[in-house]
């Protein structure tokens, strides 16, 4: 095989955007997750809405979350990273409780959501995803952190996280 | 032509996984994107072009699916997987080019199934 070897791994690829290194693969997944939540959402909510008005309108936010995510991971910049942290909790919090809500009361969702039953239908990528999110931006405000020569204001805004 | 329309799903769903699998290889060596990489994205490509032109031919012949919308939207985010895979596994400088090309052979592969579960008459 010709392929070209990538430079050695810890020094040269050190990737300087949260959308560079795996944060590239992150971003496409969450791209995916963004197109596939909304589009599915808008489809339901325009030719069917009365027949699961709480799972649909549970998709559409799922999408909103999805697309926010996606672009602040794709910028990178330190208020984008916020925004990112923010919307992976979100994330995760909401495919926790939806996926806990969708078992305890199917009666609500006769028809699914990304996140019901945890992602189980999108093979439970959307329950794997916003941990990662969440590691790899933690790596990124890390970095920061100590590049700022760790100043106290932002640690603490950090660490609650 | 259902068993027509069948073998180009089947062998979308190979090409897919081969293509995941290829490209998880080379993320696992540390090697960046490739042209034989890129020729493998454009034969999946190519593939998934013929299974459009084959749900259009059905559709232009008047048979209806349930969900009609969702199928269409299907049908127009397909062949854009590849595409923009390729973009993105192209502006990476690493190891991580070969593993966005990676998913979208594995998405690739689970469109065809679930292109099944939104028209059982596409066989898989």
């Amino acid at each position: 095989m010709s392929e070209p070897a990538a430079p050695a791994e810890p020094t040269a690829s050190q990737p300087d955007s949260t959308r560079a290194g795996p944060g590239r693969l992150l971003v496409a997944i969450y791209a995916l997750f963004a197109l596939s939540a909304s589009a599915r959402a808008g489809v339901q909510i325009a030719t069917k809405f009365g027949h699961a008005p709480v799972a649909y309108l549970l998709s559409a936010f799922a999408g909103v979350v999805y697309i926010l995510a996606t672009v602040t991971l794709a910028i990178g910049s330190p208020t984008a990273r916020r925004i990112a942290v923010l919307s992976c909790s979100v994330e995760l919090a909401g495919v926790l409780a939806v996926g806990t809500w969708s078992l305890a009361d199917p009666a609500t969702f006769p028809d699914a959501t990304v996140w019901s039953s945890y992602g189980s239908g999108y093979g439970f990528v959307p329950l794997v995803l916003p941990v990662f999110g969440l590691l790899w931006l933690r790596r990124w405000t890390r970095r920061a952190n100590t590049r700022r020569g760790q100043s106290t204001e932002d640690v603490v805004a950090d660490g609650r996280t | 032509m259902s068993r027509v329309n069948g073998a180009v799903s089947t062998t979308i769903i190979i090409a897919g996984l081969a293509l995941a699998g290829y490209a998880l290889l080379m993320t696992a060596r540390n090697r960046r994107m490739s042209v034989p990489l890129l020729a493998a994205v454009g034969v999946l490509e190519i593939l998934l072009l013929v299974q459009v032109g084959v749900i259009v031919a059905r559709l232009a012949g008047g048979e209806r699916p349930a969900g009609l919308a969702t199928l269409i939207g299907y049908l127009i985010a397909m062949p854009f997987i590849p595409v923009a895979a390729a973009f993105w596994g192209l502006v990476e400088r690493s190891r991580w080019g070969p593993a966005v090309i990676a998913a979208a052979g594995l998405v690739a592969a689970v469109l065809m199934v679930r292109l099944h579960q939104i028209w059982p008459v596409i066989h898989v």
